[in-house]
C-alpha cells in the first residue's frame, strides 16, 4: 500500500517552508512517491514550479492549497478537476482582493460557496486540552464542516512526537468515527530533509521578527517536519492503516493537472465579423498599402505572406491583434510607443505600426525568435512614454476588465545581501558584523566564501555563528521572499483570468496582478505582453510636439529622414550628450573607434558596449576586424551563417544561443534553459552542468577547448546582461531618432530632454552647456518669462532661445507656479504683486534664491531682502518702506552668484565655477580640459574639474572611470585599482578634483591615466568667501587656523551645503 | 558689581568621553552614530575623523567609503546632558553659579571669583587647562555678557578674554551665528551678504524685525548687554546622611537601638517626602577611642519603612561593640532609588510580587542567611528541559512566558542520571529500568516526546522522553538520548513526578 504526502508547505508560504517546491518533488521521487501535494497557505504561487519539476521526473503533483480562514479552522483543499480548481482559484482571488497585498482574508462562507468538486482535509489542533480531549468548540467545527462538505471532508492526523501522539490519534479516530469523517495521515511537511530544520527555525525568526535566542516556543521542538520515506509513514500509522489508504483515495480522486488549464486568447480584437486570422491578414495588407503605397515591394510581399502563414500555423493571430490593439490605443492618445522583442521586428509588426524599424533593411528571420519546438507564444515588448504608460495600463484593465487582465508577478528572490541580512539578524549578529559580511558578497561563488576574504573583513572565519550564518545564507539564497509586480507584463485571457490563477492586489494603487511569474506563465503557455516605460520616448514625443509648434514639422518615429550622413558624423565624434543609449562614457569612447556609418552599425554599437560582450572579450576582436587589422575568419562553416553579420564575433544573445545549438548540439529547449539558468540564479549548481555539456558538445564537433570556453564565458555574460539583436534593433532606431533631433534641432532636443528629467546619464547643467555649445541661447528662470516647463522663445540666431522653466528650481511645487502664471497678466512689477497672487514667503524666497527677479531689476540678494519681510499686509504703510531705503546690502560677486545658481537650479548660465579659480590653476600649470587634445600621447599633465560621474563597472577589474568638467569642456580620467585604493578619499570626497597623470590619445579618444589626485574643493569654498564684499571686514587669513569654525563649518558648509551636485556613481 | 561670565564650549564632548573610557580611540578616526530612517547617521566625530573630512550628519556608509577603517560606536541618547551636568557640578570649584548650556557648553557666572586666581587671565587659563587635563577639548571665553562670551568662545579669533567694557567691539566682529540664532535666520543673513554682526547691528530695527523676527533683536541685545540674561545654576545634591551626636557616650544595646530608631525616623521622613527609598544603608558608631563600628543592610526594593529597616538592622546590632562608649551615630544611605508609594487598597489582596510584605520577608531571610540562599525561578522559553527554567535575575522579574503545557516532573534533576533499561525498539517505552540499584517494572507509559537539540546553543543528539509509572505507582521521567537506529543510544532518568 503506497502513501501520498498531502500536507506540504514549500517556501512559497513565505518564511514558513524551508525547501523549494522542486526540492520537495525531487525528494519525493527519490523515495518512490507516485504523487505529492503542494499546499501553501492561501496561495497557488508554488504549484507551477512543482508541476514542472514533477513532470520532468514522471510523478504527479496535486495542485492544492491550505486555506487559513479568518473565522475557522484551517483546511487543505484538493481540487478534483479543472472546474473545481477554477473555483478554488476564484476563492483565493476573493480573499486576496479584499485584503492588502500579501494577505488573504477568507471566511467559512466563502469556502462553502466555492467548495464543490474539491476534497477538504480538516487540520485539527496540534495538542489536546488538559483533560486529554478536543475542546467542544472543535467538535462543533467538525460537525459544521461535515454538514457543509459532506463526504468530501477528511480529517488530518500527524505524528508530531510531542508526547501525546497516541492520545491525539485516538481522539481523532474517535471523531472520525463519530462524524463519518475519514482520517488521513499527513506529516505536515515543511522541508524536504531534516537538515533544513535549522533554516526553517531561522526563517521562523525572520517571520516573527525575533532572534534565534529568544524565539522559544515559536520554533518547532524537533526536526520531524521533513518528507518521510513511505515505509516510515506506514510504520508510524501502523495502528491506523486506513489513514494511509485514504491518502491514496484522495490522490486518485484528484486527477486535475495544471496541463489541463487551457489558455485562450481574448476574442474582442477583431472587427466586422472577421476571424482573427482574417483580421490580421486584412490589417497587414492595409498597413503595407499605407506605408509602401499601391505597389508593395516584392520582398515585403513575400515576407508578409510568409509570416502570415506562419502565424496561421501557430495560431498567433490573436496575440498580434492584442498587441496591435494596445498600440492603436496609444497612438490615438498620442502616446509614443515602440515595440521590441523576438516577434516585433517582423514585417507584419512594421505594417501594423507596432514597430518603426523598416524590415526591408534587415534579414531577421521571423521564426528564428519563436521557438516553435516548444509552442511558446511569441514575445513582444512595447515601450511607452514613461510619464504616460499608466494610461495604457489602465486602458488594458478597462478594456478587458480586471477579471481578465492582470500584471504578471515577479517572485522577489532572496539575493546575497538580503539573505545575509536576514540570516545574520535572526542569528543575533550585530549590524556591524552583518555589514562586514555583506561586504563579502562580491566573492560569493558556488563553492562558498573565501576564508581570506572573511579575515580581510575583520571577521573570524572560525567563529561558529559566522560559519552558520554563511551556510544558512547559501541555502536561503534564491528563496522567494514576496510576490512583486512585474514591470509591465500583462496576461490577458478570453475567459475569467481568476479561473486560471488567483489574482491579488498589487502594492500600487489601481493595479492587480496574478500569483505566477513569467517563467510559470511560459511553462503553462500563457500569452504575455510587456507594457514597459521608457523615458526617451517621453523626450522624443515632447520633441515632436515642439517641432510642430516651433518649426511646423510633423515628425514621427517612422518619417525621420533615414541614413543622414550629418547625423552619423555627429555620432562618430561622440557628440552624443543626452542621446539615447550611446551617451554613456563607455559608449562615447567607443563611438570614434567604431565610427558608425549606417543603421546596422548603431545596432552593433548598442549591443557591443554591454557587460556580456565586454566580459566575453568580444569588443576588441570586433574593432580590429572592422578596421581591417585582423582577418575575418570563422571557426567553422556552420558558424559563418550565424556570425556573418558581425564579422565572426558573436555580439548578440541569439548568436550565442545559436552557437550552443549548432556547435554544441543543444536542443532549442536546452539552449533556452541554459539562458534562463544564467539569468535567474547562480546558486543551484546547474551552471557547471551546462558548461560541461557545452564544452563536450563543441569538442565533439571539432572546436577547440579555448574557443568553447570563450563561448561559455560569453553566454555567462549574456545571461544577465545580454542584448538580443531584436531589442538592439528597436533601441538603435531610438538612438538614431534622438541623434537626428539633436543634430538638426539642438534647441528642441535640449528643451524636451530637460522637460523629461530625471532620465539618462547627465545632469541638467551638462545638457544646458551642451546646448549652448551647439549655438542655442539659454535664458535664465524669470518670474515674468518662465513657465513650469522649459520653453522655446523667439529665434535667437540659428535656433530658438531656450527659456529655463521653474521645474529646474529646487523644491518648487507645480501648484504654486500655476498661481504665479495665472496672475501674471502683463507681468509683475513688484514683489508685493507676487504676494497678492497668493505666493507664500517660502516660495518667493526660493524664487529669489534662483535669481528669478532680474526682469524686475533685482538680483537675488536684493530680491531676498524684499521677499523676506514677514507678516506682510497688502495695505502696508508707505512710510515704513521708506525707512528701508537707506540700507545697502553688500554687492554679490559673480562667483558667489554662480554658487547660488548651482544651489538653486543645479546649473548656472553666468559662468562655470571652475573659471573663477582658473588663475590659481594656471599657477599650478594645470591644463584646461579642451587643451588636453593639443598634447602628445604620453605627456604628463595636470587637469582639474568638477566631478560629474564616477563609475566602477564590475566588468573592469576595479578600474574607476571619472568624468570631470571645467569651463572648457569635459575630460575623461582612468584610475586603476591601485591608484584608486591610494586616493580613495580624494576621489570620493572631492567636488573639484585635480589629477596628475599620463595623457593617452587614441584618435579622438583622450584619457588621462591618473597617477595622483588632489582634493581642490576648498578652492570652491573661496567663491563665496567675503574677501571681495565691500562691507566685509578685512581680517587676516592667518587667523583662521586659530578658530576651528570660521570659514570651514559655518560660513561655507552650512550655506553651500551640497550646492554642487554630487557626482553620480555607477557600478 | 559688574557681571562677568565665562562660556565653555566642548568641541568634542561625546567623543572625548568615549576616548576617556577607551584610550585606543584617541588616535584613530572615530565617530558616534545613530539610526535615522534606516540609515546610520554620524552624530559626533573626533578630531582625527574631522581632519579626514568627516562631518556630523553624514551617513556612516558614506564616511566609510573614504575612511575605510573608521570606527563607529552607537551614540548614547542624552549623553551630552548627563555629561554636562557632571561637569557643571565639577566646575563648582571655580564658582558657585554654573549652568548647563545644551548641547555642548557650560555658562559660569564668574563675577567676583577671578581675583582669587589673581585675575581673569589666569582664571581662564586654569579652567581650560584643568578640563584639558581631564581629557576634554574646550574653548572658553570671559566677557561681560553671556551672549558675548558664548559667541567668542565658539567663533572668536585672537584673544578669548574680552576685557570689561570691550564686549560690544568683540561681538561686532563675530558672524551672525554667534548670536545663537536659528539656522534659517543664519542662512538668510549669509545669503544677504551679512556675514558679520557689524554689518547689520546699526540697521533700523524695524527692518530687521520684519525679516528676522523679534528674536534677532533680542539676541543682539543680550550680546551687547542691553537685555539682562540670567542663568539657572545646577545644585549639588545633599547626601542622604543623618548624624546623632550624644551628650554622653552610649554603651548599652538599648541606647544604640534608640539612636538607630531616631536616625531612621529622620532619614525615612526625608526619603518619604522626596518619594525615595533606600536600597542600602550603613549605621556607624564613632567610639570614644576613635574606632568606628559599622553594620550594613540592603533591601530588595526601595524602602522607607522605619519598622522594617529597624528589624533588618536589629539582628546585626549585637555585633556592635561599644567598648568605652559611642559618642556619635551616623546613618548613611549610599544607594537611594525612586519609590512611589502605592495607594492603599481597600481590600487587601495577596498582592503577589508587588506585596511589600513579601519583599520585606525576603529582606529578613537575606539578612539572616545571606541573599545567595534565596532563589526564585521563572520559566524560560526553551524546549530543552535544562533550559526551560532559569534563575530570576531579580526579585521583581516578571516571567516572560508561561510554563510549557506539556507534563513536566515536579522535581527535575539538574544532571540526568544514566540508567539501564530494557525497551523494545524502535520507539516503544521501556519495560524495565534499573535506577540506584533498584529494579522498576514499568506498568504504564506515555510518549515519546522528541526534543531536538537547540542547534544554535549546542550540537548533539535529540532526546525521546517517556513518562512511566512503576508497580508502586511512582512516576518517572526517562529519556533515550539518540535515535534508535544508532546503536549508541543511552537511557537516562531526568525527574520525578508526584
Amino acid at each position: 500500500m503506497s502513501y501520498t504526502e498531502l500536507q506540504v508547505t514549500s517556501n512559497f508560504s513565505f518564511l514558513r517552508g524551508a525547501s523549494h517546491p522542486e526540492e520537495l518533488v525531487e525528494q519525493a521521487v527519490a523515495y518512490g512517491y507516485n504523487a505529492i501535494a503542494i499546499t501553501d497557505r492561501n496561495t497557488f504561487a508554488g504549484i507551477v514550479r512543482g508541476h514542472v519539476a514533477a513532470k520532468k521526473s514522471g510523478i504527479r503533483i496535486l495542485p492544492a492549497c491550505r486555506l487559513d480562514l479568518v473565522d475557522g479552522q484551517s483546511l487543505l483543499a484538493f481540487p478534483t478537476d479543472s472546474s473545481a480548481y477554477s473555483r478554488l482559484s476564484n476563492l483565493l482571488t476573493t480573499g486576496n482582493l479584499r485584503a492588502e497585498k500579501g494577505q488573504c482574508h477568507l471566511f467559512k462562507r466563502d469556502v462553502y460557496a466555492h467548495s464543490s468538486g474539491s476534497k477538504f482535509v480538516l487540520l485539527p489542533p496540534e495538542s489536546l486540552n488538559p483533560s486529554f480531549d478536543f475542546d467542544t468548540e472543535f467538535k462543533k467545527v467538525v460537525r459544521e464542516y461535515r454538514d457543509a462538505f459532506g463526504d468530501q471532508l477528511y480529517i488530518a492526523a500527524s505524528r508530531r512526537y510531542s508526547g501525546d501522539d497516541a492520545k491525539l490519534l485516538h481522539r481523532i479516530a474517535q471523531l472520525a468515527k463519530q462524524f463519518q469523517v475519514p482520517m488521513v495521515a499527513t506529516n505536515d511537511v515543511h522541508y524536504h530533509n531534516p537538515g533544513r530544520r535549522e533554516l526553517q527555525d531561522v526563517v521562523t525568526c525572520v517571520r516573527e521578527k525575533c532572534i534565534i535566542h529568544n524565539a522559544g516556543f515559536r520554533l518547532h521542538p524537533n526536526a520531524e517536519r521533513y518528507l518521510k520515506p513511505i515505509a516510515e509513514m506506514q510504520r508510524l500509522f501502523r495502528q491506523y492503516p486506513d489513514a494511509i489508504r485514504q491518502t491514496q483515495d484522495i490522490a486518485e480522486a484528484c486527477t486535475f493537472s495544471l496541463d489541463q488549464l487551457k489558455y485562450k486568447y481574448p476574442k474582442e480584437v477583431t472587427s466586422e465579423g472577421r476571424t482573427p486570422q482574417e483580421e490580421i491578414t486584412f490589417l497587414a495588407w492595409k498597413g503595407a498599402a499605407e506605408i509602401f503605397g499601391a505597389i508593395i515591394p516584392d520582398k515585403i510581399k513575400a515576407n508578409i505572406t510568409y509570416e502570415l502563414a506562419f502565424i496561421e500555423q501557430m495560431s498567433y493571430a490573436e496575440y498580434f491583434l492584442t498587441v496591435y490593439d494596445i498600440v492603436r490605443y496609444a497612438r490615438e492618445q498620442k502616446i509614443l510607443c515602440q515595440g521590441r522583442g523576438s516577434a516585433a521586428n517582423s514585417t507584419i509588426c512594421y505594417c501594423l505600426g507596432i514597430t518603426s524599424v523598416d524590415p526591408s533593411k534587415f534579414d531577421l528571420l521571423f521564426e528564428r525568435f519563436i521557438s516553435s519546438a516548444r509552442n511558446e507564444p511569441p514575445d513582444i515588448d512595447v515601450d511607452f512614454e514613461h510619464e504616460r504608460r499608466e494610461e495604457v495600463m489602465q486602458y488594458i484593465y478597462r478594456k478587458y476588465g480586471r477579471d481578465r487582465a492582470a500584471v504578471v508577478a515577479t517572485v522577489t528572490q532572496q539575493h546575497h545581501k538580503g539573505a545575509i541580512r536576514d540570516m545574520g539578524k535572526a542569528m543575533g549578529l550585530s549590524v556591524d558584523t552583518i555589514g562586514s559580511l555583506s561586504g563579502l558578497i562580491w566573492d560569493f561563488a558556488d563553492e562558498g566564501f573565501d576564508r581570506q576574504r572573511i579575515i580581510d573583513q575583520g571577521l573570524n572565519p572560525d567563529d561558529k555563528t559566522i560559519i552558520k550564518v554563511l551556510q544558512l545564507t547559501a541555502q536561503f539564497m534564491g528563496f522567494p521572499r514576496q510576490l512583486g509586480q512585474h514591470t509591465g507584463g500583462f496576461v490577458i485571457t478570453e475567459g475569467k483570468l481568476s479561473d486560471l490563477c488567483p489574482i491579488l492586489n498589487a502594492r500600487m494603487e489601481d493595479r492587480t496582478n496574478i500569483e505566477w511569474n513569467k517563467d510559470d506563465i511560459d511553462a503553462l503557455g500563457f500569452m504575455k505582453i510587456d507594457v514597459l516605460a521608457l523615458g526617451m520616448l517621453t523626450c522624443i514625443r515632447k520633441a515632436f510636439d515642439l517641432a510642430k509648434t516651433q518649426y511646423n514639422l510633423d515628425l514621427t518615429l517612422a518619417n525621420i529622414p533615414q541614413d543622414d550622413a550629418a547625423v552619423y558624423e555627429m555620432i562618430s565624434h561622440a557628440d552624443t550628450i543626452g542621446v539615447f543609449q550611446i551617451e554613456s562614457r563607455a559608449q562615447q569612447s567607443m563611438l570614434p573607434r567604431l565610427r558608425p556609418k549606417c543603421f546596422y552599425d548603431l545596432v552593433i554599437e548598442v549591443a557591443i558596449v554591454r557587460p556580456g560582450p565586454i566580459q566575453g572579450d568580444m569588443v576588441h576582436p570586433y574593432l580590429r576586424r572592422r578596421n581591417g587589422e585582423e582577418a575575418v575568419e570563422y571557426p567553422s562553416e556552420a558558424l559563418k551563417g550565424i556570425l556573418g553579420r558581425t564579422l565572426g564575433v558573436p555580439l548578440f544573445q541569439e548568436q550565442a544561443m545559436k552557437i550552443a545549438i549548432v556547435a554544441a548540439g543543444f536542443s532549442a529547449t536546452e539552449a533556452d534553459e541554459l539562458r534562463r539558468a544564467m539569468a535567474t540564479f547562480k546558486a543551484k549548481g546547474k551552471i557547471s552542468y551546462f558548461e560541461q555539456k557545452l564544452i563536450k558538445g563543441m569538442a565533439a564537433n571539432g572546436y577547440t577547448l579555448e574557443y568553447s570556453q570563450r563561448v561559455f564565458r560569453q553566454l555567462e555574460g549574456f545571461g544577465s546582461y545580454g542584448f538580443p539583436e531584436s531589442h538592439a534593433v528597436s533601441f538603435a532606431l531610438l538612438v538614431y531618432v534622438s541623434s537626428w533631433i539633436k543634430c538638426y534641432y539642438p534647441d528642441i532636443f535640449a528643451c524636451a530632454l530637460l522637460n523629461s528629467m530625471p532620465m539618462g546619464f547627465y545632469q541638467p547643467a551638462q545638457i544646458v552647456i551642451d546646448a549652448q555649445k551647439h549655438g542655442v541661447e539659454v535664458r535664465p528662470v524669470d518670474v515674468n518669462r518662465s513657465q513650469w516647463d522649459n520653453t522655446l522663445e523667439e529665434m535667437a540666431g540659428q535656433y530658438h532661445a531656450l527659456r529655463l522653466g521653474f521645474r529646474q528650481v529646487r523644491s518648487l511645487r507645480v501648484e504654486d507656479i500655476k498661481l504665479l502664471i495665472a496672475a501674471r497678466k502683463n507681468g509683475y512689477a513688484s514683489v508685493n504683486q507676487l504676494r497678492d497672487a497668493g505666493l507664500s514667503e517660502a516660495v518667493l524666497e526660493r524664487l529669489a534664491d534662483a535669481d528669478a527677479f532680474r526682469s524686475m531689476n533685482m538680483d537675488r540678494r536684493n530680491a531676498l531682502w524684499h521677499v523676506s519681510v514677514k507678516g506682510h499686509q497688502p495695505q502696508a504703510l508707505v512710510h515704513e518702506t521708506h525707512t528701508e531705503e537707506g540700507i545697502d546690502l553688500p554687492v554679490m560677486q559673480l562667483s558667489e552668484h554662480v554658487v547660488h545658481d548651482y544651489a538653486a537650479t543645479a546649473l548656472s548660465l553666468k559662468a562655470h565655477p571652475v573659471s573663477f579659480v582658473r588663475d590659481q590653476l594656471d599657477q599650478f600649470r594645470i591644463l584646461s580640459a579642451s587643451s588636453l587634445g593639443k598634447g602628445m600621447n604620453g605627456d604628463y599633465v595636470k587637469v582639474a574639474g568638477l566631478i560629474l560621474v564616477r563609475q566602477r563597472p564590475g566588468t573592469a577589474s576595479g578600474i574607476c572611470f571619472i568624468t570631470i568638467e571645467d569651463e572648457t569642456g569635459t575630460a575623461n580620467l582612468v584610475v586603476f585599482q591601485k591608484m584608486f585604493d591610494k586616493f580613495r578619499k580624494e576621489i570620493i570626497q572631492s567636488k573639484l578634483i585635480m589629477v596628475e597623470g599620463e595623457l593617452q590619445i587614441e584618435g579622438e579618444v583622450i584619457h588621462v591615466i591618473v597617477k595622483k589626485c588632489h582634493n581642490f574643493s576648498p578652492l570652491l569654498g573661496k567663491l563665496t568667501a567675503s574677501r571681495d564684499d565691500s562691507l566685509a571686514l578685512k581680517h587676516s587669513r592667518a587667523d583662521e587656523k586659530s578658530s576651528p569654525f570660521l570659514d570651514k563649518k559655518h560660513s561655507n558648509d552650512v550655506i553651500q551645503g551640497k550646492i554642487f551636485p554630487e557626482g553620480r556613481n555607477f557600478r | 558689581m559688574e557681571k562677568r561670565f565665562l562660556s565653555l564650549w566642548f568641541g568634542h564632548l561625546a567623543t572625548d568621553w568615549f576616548s576617556l573610557r577607551q584610550p585606543q580611540l584617541k588616535s584613530i578616526p572615530f565617530v558616534l552614530r545613530t539610526s535615522s530612517h534606516g540609515r546610520m547617521i554620524i552624530t559626533a566625530a573626533n578630531t582625527v575623523a574631522e581632519q579626514q573630512g568627516i562631518r556630523i550628519g553624514m551617513s556612516v556608509a558614506d564616511a566609510r567609503a573614504f575612511v575605510p577603517d573608521l570606527e563607529a560606536l552607537d551614540d548614547k541618547p542624552d549623553l551630552a546632558g548627563r555629561l554636562l551636568k557632571r561637569l557643571a557640578e565639577w566646575c563648582i570649584r571655580f564658582t558657585p553659579a554654573v549652568a548647563i548650556d545644551l548641547p555642548d557648553g557650560l555658562i559660569m557666572d564668574v563675577s567676583g571669583c577671578t581675583h582669587l586666581w589673581s585675575g581673569d587671565a589666569s582664571y581662564l587659563n586654569d579652567v581650560v587647562s584643568k578640563l584639558n587635563a581631564r581629557g576634554y577639548d574646550v574653548r572658553a571665553s570671559i566677557a561681560d555678557t553671556i551672549g558675548a562670551a558664548w559667541g567668542v568662545a565658539r567663533f572668536g579669533k585672537g584673544s578669548l578674554l574680552i576685557e570689561s567694557g570691550r564686549h560690544i567691539e568683540a561681538v561686532m566682529q563675530l558672524p551672525p551665528e554667534a548670536l545663537r540664532l536659528e539656522q534659517e535666520n543664519v542662512e538668510r543673513l549669509h545669503k544677504l551678504g551679512l556675514r558679520e554682526i557689524r554689518q547689520f547691528i546699526r540697521m533700523p530695527r524695524t527692518a530687521l524685525r520684519r525679516r528676522f523676527g523679534q528674536v534677532l533683536i533680542q539676541q543682539l541685545d543680550k550680546a551687547v548687554g542691553q537685555e539682562i540674561e540670567t542663568i539657572d545654576p545646577v545644585m549639588p545634591i545633599e547626601p542622604y546622611q543623618e548624624r546623632l551626636p550624644c551628650l554622653e557616650p552610649i554603651v548599652t544595646a538599648t541606647g544604640i537601638g534608640i539612636a538607630l530608631q531616631q536616625l531612621l525616623e529622620i532619614l525615612c521622613l526625608r526619603l518619604q517626602q522626596e518619594q525615595k527609598g533606600l536600597r542600602a544603608a550603613a549605621f556607624k558608631g564613632y567610639r570614644v577611642d576613635g574606632k568606628i563600628e559599622q553594620v550594613d543592610i540592603a533591601t530588595n526594593r526601595p524602602s522607607h519603612h522605619v519598622r522594617h529597616l529597624f528589624k533588618l538592622f536589629e539582628v546585626k546590632l549585637s555585633t556592635i561593640e561599644p567598648a568605652l562608649g559611642i559618642e556619635l551615630f551616623v546613618l548613611e544611605a549610599p544607594n537611594v532609588e525612586d519609590h512611589f508609594s502605592h495607594q492603599e487598597k481597600i481590600w487587601e489582596g495577596s498582592g503577589g510580587l508587588e506585596d511589600e510584605r513579601l519583599s520585606e520577608l525576603i529582606d529578613r531571610f537575606a539578612s539572616r542567611f545571606g541573599i545567595a540562599q534565596v532563589h526564585r525561578y521563572v520559566p524560560d522559553e526553551h524546549y530543552w528541559p535544562e533550559r526551560s527554567l532559569k534563575l530570576a535575575a531579580s526579585f521583581q522579574e516578571k516571567a516572560t512566558t508561561g510554563f510549557t503545557d506539556k507534563p513536566r516532573p515536579l522535581q527535575l534533576l539538574s544532571v540526568p542520571e544514566r540508567i539501564d533499561v530494557t525497551a523494545p525498539i524502535p520507539d516503544y517505552p521501556p519495560m524495565l529500568f534499573r535506577y540506584n540499584g533498584q529494579l522498576h517494572k514499568v506498568v504504564k507509559a506515555d510518549g515519546p516526546e522528541r526534543i531536538e537539540q537547540e542547534w544554535w546553543l549546542q550540537q548533539g543528539q535529540h532526546r525521546d522522553y517517556y513518562r512511566v509509572e512503576d508497580e508502586e505507582g511512582h512516576r518517572y521521567w526517562l529519556f533515550r538520548l539518540g535515535h534508535y537506529d544508532d546503536k549508541t543510544y543511552q537511557w537516562f532518568i531526568h525527574g520525578f513526578f508526584a
